[in-house]
């Protein structure tokens, strides 16, 4: 599902992203990305949507080698993974409705489907009857449900969540993590990065702890060690 | 055709939703257009005042009063021949004093040496128009053969010669200021233009780089905001139009004071309405579509 080969990341001379990260995540897997700030977890998702190309090595996922893709295709293999950001990036003018729609509009999926498929994920991540409402009308944890409902429409293979709880509270922490285990048991490959010692040791799944762009722990059921 | 729809509708809702932004847009956009229509308005109306005066010049030729019939035929078929000529009225000998009466009415002197001669001293007189002022130099010119010099008595234009060559190189610098402040209206023009939509394309570059990440092509990005650019010029279009009719319609009156011939500004901006939209129209949509093409340009890089 991802692959990562001998994969390095060099910003310059003296700013190194990642360096020869050898990383393979199965489909169906919750994997827990972990490190200190400056670790390369930031550098690590950026390659995982195709917002950068690696220096060396090669990125494979889905099918996708990111490190050879066209401009022309980015826009389509986005398509086909959900992103989760922790400062949420919904589009302000947009409703809560429209902000999920967009993802599936961009696809040029019919208006029909799109009226039906909705409101049925806005029930699943609790946000039934906020449809109507703006980004600034809705709380961090409702802001944080619409980005996953709308990383979720399009049904994607891989949700890459990239801090998606470090603005909540820690009910709202809960209830994320909550709906991010519930779409993994249907079968979406999750990759999780987070910095939040407590969540990590909680969900007993794999961990991968990078440090200075590399990975020094590989964990099946690990818990956050840094 | 979905895409299309889509793009419309998020056009639409974009122009709605950033209302304060839509509206200065189109200001700046109003004010742009005014600023050269009120440039060419200008221009018409320093146009059609030195036509006015040209129109106005024309000399005079005195014959002597013992000219016969056939002389006078026979000269005006030949200033008839020329092309440059557009107008020749023949005066007979009553309506040359007349009119020598009227200017002189107030120089008793000469009313008064008028009247100690028994009878019309003038002979016919030819008033001659041409194309342009300058061509009544090459007439001129050409009626020095002894045929004609022997039955001229006098010629009336040698007295405007200074004042017309003045009014040429006035008509000469007025369209050369005209195009220098033309070309400096539209350049102050596309760098406000540029400016405008790049400052409205800037405030939302947040949500074109959302946009990308949740997958969508560079075309389903772009595609609202240059259907914003064309409604926005459609706006402006008409609402400078509007204010332009106006205010022509106010200015109408004041100008058939100085033009008699019934020249209406409102009449000559309906009849080249066409022309100035399509002109107008096309070069601020190509504006605000290339700047927002460049402005657009960086924040669509993958």
């Amino acid at each position: 599902m991802i692959n990562l080969q001998d994969v390095s990341k060099v910003y310059s001379h003296t700013s190194v992203g990642l360096s020869e990260v050898n990383l393979t995540i199965e489909a169906g897997e919750f994997v827990s990305i972990v490190g200190q700030s400056g670790a390369g977890k930031t550098t690590l998702v950026r390659l995982l949507i195709a917002e950068e190309r690696p220096t060396r090595g090669k990125v494979e996922i889905g099918g996708w080698d990111i490190s050879k893709i066209s401009s022309d295709n980015i826009p389509y293999f986005r398509r086909q993974i959900g992103v989760i950001f922790q400062d949420f990036k919904l589009l302000p003018k947009k409703t809560v409705f429209e902000n999920v729609a967009f993802a599936l509009e961009v696809a040029g999926t019919p208006q029909s489907r799109i009226r039906s498929v909705v409101p049925q994920v806005l029930d699943v991540v609790g946000l039934s009857g906020k449809q109507d409402r703006f980004p600034h009308q809705l709380s961090g944890g409702e802001q944080q449900r619409v980005v996953i409902a709308r990383s979720l429409v399009h049904l994607p293979k891989i949700i890459v969540a990239d801090e998606p709880t470090g603005n909540l509270d820690t009910i709202n922490t809960e209830e994320i993590i909550q709906i991010l285990k519930k779409i993994n048991e249907f079968g979406t490959t999750v990759v999780l990065v987070s910095h939040n010692r407590e969540v990590i040791n909680r969900l007993r799944r794999r961990v991968i702890t990078i440090h200075e762009g590399k990975i020094v722990g590989d964990e099946k059921h690990g818990k956050y060690v840094i | 055709m979905i895409s299309f729809y889509r793009i419309i509708k998020f056009a639409l809702q974009d122009i709605g939703r950033n209302l304060g932004l839509s509206l200065m847009t189109v200001l700046i956009l109003v004010l742009m257009l005014l600023s050269v229509n009120l440039l060419w308005s200008v221009k018409i109306i320093a146009d059609k005042g030195a036509e006015l005066l040209k129109n106005q010049i024309n000399f005079s030729l005195y014959l002597k009063s013992n000219v016969t019939d056939k002389q006078l035929n026979d000269l005006t078929s030949y200033i008839k021949s020329f092309p440059e000529v557009t107008d020749l009225t023949t005066l007979k000998p009553p309506a040359v004093l007349s009119a020598f009466e009227k200017r002189n009415a107030l120089r008793p002197d000469m009313l008064e040496a008028l009247k100690e001669l028994d009878e019309n001293p003038f002979g016919p007189a030819l008033v001659v128009k041409t194309q342009e002022p300058e061509q009544y130099k090459e007439i001129l010119l050409a009626l020095n053969v002894p045929e004609y010099e022997s039955i001229i008595e006098s010629k009336s234009f040698e007295g405007h010669e200074s004042a017309l060559e003045r009014l040429q190189t006035i008509t000469n610098r007025v369209e050369s200021a005209g195009l220098g402040l033309s070309v400096f209206f539209m350049l102050i023009s596309f760098l406000i233009i540029f400016n405008t939509i790049r400052v409205a394309i800037y405030t939302q570059r947040v949500e074109i780089n959302i946009k990308r990440l949740v997958g969508a092509n560079n075309w389903f990005i772009r595609g609202p905001y240059m259907l914003e650019a064309l409604l926005f010029t459609l706006a402006s279009l008409l609402i400078s139009g509007g204010i332009i009719f106006a205010a022509f319609n106010k200015l109408d009156p004041y100008l058939n004071v100085a033009f008699t011939d019934g020249f209406s500004l409102t009449n000559y901006f309906s009849s080249h309405i066409l022309y100035l939209a399509t002109i107008e129209g096309g070069a601020v949509l190509l504006l605000t579509i290339m700047s927002s093409s460049l402005a657009m340009q960086k924040h669509l890089k993958t």
